[in-house]
């Protein structure tokens, strides 16, 4: 007999669920085959292949953490949400298992799919980045504030979930949050100079991440550069811990 | 093991239970009966803690659920009204899984005495996600019992199963109970599983218990007294009555008798005094009144009587 602490058995649950699915493992066999398509682009594209190799691991690592906020909203989502939409959310709840509990181990079931993740994307990065000297720090820092930047995006998702009780509303809220947080992705450097845009550097995790992938893989700083930024993802992923606590304290069922 | 006084519960100020009582000892089998939006999910969740009562006193194996009901629910086994199941496991993973839950793993001789006992046990490889209501139903019945509960507390158990499926359960519940000297709590609106299965009733209608007490009593009562019917070699005259005996009718060589309800001894003690009396009766049958009668008529109006045993709320 397997012995087993019921935090565990939901982490189990949880990475589970995405790891041996059928659904699972098609998310990460699309996931790998973007990887695949963007590090082939950045390696033989004419004109993105001139681009200077920590530009390269900067713009992958910045993917890679998209991609693990993206899953980890649809998880957090499917936390409360989905449990209650397929009736497992009652029998859960009738459980022994405490409210604090039940939320990490739908956080430990959350990291477990972002360490894959993570580990799937190490070769891609070495094939785009071996050659210069950055890819350590890169992978360092990816471990560091993306875990941050994920885990705040399934914690924020989570608590929409136990709040609204739907995985639609929830999803749509959170995947708004998320396009919002991951703009400076998209709106390039031009923008991100602008006022609007240092705001929202200033208070989004993601943007805090970014800049520092910016900073150590392609600036080559410090870590004493980077307090404030791991300052400012520590605070969302502070803040969205305890909107999840107590959103798990009392969700929907 | 379970003591509900007088619990209410309202949501945004509007009133969902306004006056609950309820009482499970050891070995009962108590059917909470009331129609749809009665309040009976509502009392579970509040046993279990999920909701939180606005007043009244709760007890739950010697706790208030309001202020720990962790460890309370260790002990206790559920079975809600909505199966849910992970589809993509087996009967025997997702047991697994459960029990660790309680940290209380279960061995494989267990776990196949658990799915044989709710006829599960040919379908141990299938996927749940393949099983029919009937099947998950059985599955329900066999996590509850899983981790060997002390308090049963089963939403609508033999809804979707056949005759065959309800008689199993039945007996399996029936056995738990003797077995363990657990209490069972059942909600249903199956009147025949009451009947079959419990010792104890309440009735729940609008947010309000309208009946709580032993069946026996409940239903021999309500109509003015447990009713019989005696095959006799003479019909008896009204003066050769014992008291506590009335006489309602004489139909196809039956006498029908009913025992008034104000005569608290037991039934065997009229029997005796009528043979003193010079009766030579040859059969007796029970003709208690029917649980369906029984419910409606509590649903419908306010009844007046009180049993000595039950309780009965105005």
């Amino acid at each position: 007999m397997e012995t087993m602490t019921p935090v565990l058995a939901v982490a189990k649950m949880e990475g589970g669920r995405m790891l041996q699915s059928r659904r699972g493992l098609l998310w990460l066999t699309a996931y790998s085959a973007v990887l695949s398509a963007f590090a082939l682009l950045l390696v033989s594209n004419t004109e993105l292949s001139l681009l200077d190799n920590a530009q390269v691991v900067y713009m992958m690592a910045g993917a890679i953490t998209a991609a693990g906020a993206m899953l980890s909203v649809i998880l957090g989502c499917d936390a409360f949400a989905g449990e209650k939409e397929r009736g497992t959310l009652v029998p859960l709840l009738c459980t022994p298992i405490k409210r604090d509990g039940l939320l990490m181990g739908k956080a430990l079931g959350l990291l477990l799919n972002w360490v894959a993740m993570y580990v799937l994307a190490l070769p891609y990065l070495w094939a785009v980045g071996a050659s210069g000297q950055n890819l350590g720090p890169a992978l360092l820092y990816l471990a560091l504030f993306g875990t941050f930047v994920v885990l705040g995006f399934g914690y924020l998702a989570m608590y929409l979930s136990a709040r609204t009780g739907s995985v639609m509303a929830s999803l749509l809220g959170s995947l708004m949050i998320l396009f919002l947080a991951a703009s400076p992705l998209v709106i390039g450097p031009g923008l991100r100079a602008s006022a609007v845009g240092r705001i929202l550097d200033a208070v989004n995790p993601f943007a805090g991440a970014l800049n520092t992938f910016d900073s150590v893989i392609i600036d080559s700083e410090p870590f004493t550069h980077q307090a404030g930024r791991l300052a400012l993802v520590t605070l969302w992923l502070a803040i969205t811990f305890l909107a999840a606590r107590r959103g798990a304290g009392n969700p929907k069922f | 093991m379970i003591e509900i006084e007088n619990m209410g519960f309202s949501i945004n100020g509007r009133p969902i239970l306004s006056d609950v009582s309820l009482h499970l000892a050891p070995g009962d089998i108590y059917g909470l009966l009331g129609p749809n939006g009665a309040g009976k999910s509502t009392t579970i969740f509040i046993l279990l803690g999920l909701l939180l009562r606005d007043r009244g006193a709760v007890k739950v194996l010697g706790s208030d659920p309001a202020v720990d009901s962790g460890d309370m629910r260790q002990f206790v086994g559920v079975m809600p009204e909505k199966a849910g199941f992970y589809d993509w496991m087996t009967p025997g993973d997702y047991l697994r899984w459960f029990t660790g839950l309680y940290a209380m793993p279960v061995s494989e001789s267990r776990l196949n005495d658990l799915l044989g006992n709710v006829g599960l046990g040919d379908s141990m490889g299938r996927f749940i996600g393949n099983f029919s209501r009937g099947m998950k139903q059985r599955l329900a019945v066999a996590r509850a019992l899983a981790t060997h509960p002390q308090i049963l507390i089963l939403d609508e158990p033999t809804n979707g199963l056949d005759p065959k499926g309800r008689k199993d359960i039945h007996d399996l519940l029936r056995a738990y109970a003797d077995d363990h000297g657990a209490g069972i709590l059942i909600c249903t609106h199956i009147l025949d599983d009451v009947d079959r299965l419990c010792n104890r009733i309440g009735i729940l209608h609008r947010g309000r218990t309208l009946l709580d007490g032993p069946l026996a009593d409940v239903t021999g009562r309500t109509t003015g007294g447990r009713l019989f019917r005696l095959r006799v070699e003479h019909s008896p005259s009204a003066g050769d009555l014992p008291e506590g005996l009335a006489i309602v009718s004489l139909r196809g060589g039956w006498l029908h008798v009913r025992v008034k309800p104000e005569f608290d001894q037991d039934v065997s003690v009229l029997w005796k005094e009528a043979i003193e009396r010079g009766w030579f009766i040859r059969e007796i049958h029970s003709e208690e009144a029917g649980l369906e009668e029984l419910y409606l008529r509590t649903i419908s109006s306010s009844e007046t009587v009180r049993p000595e045993n039950a309780t009965w709320k105005q």
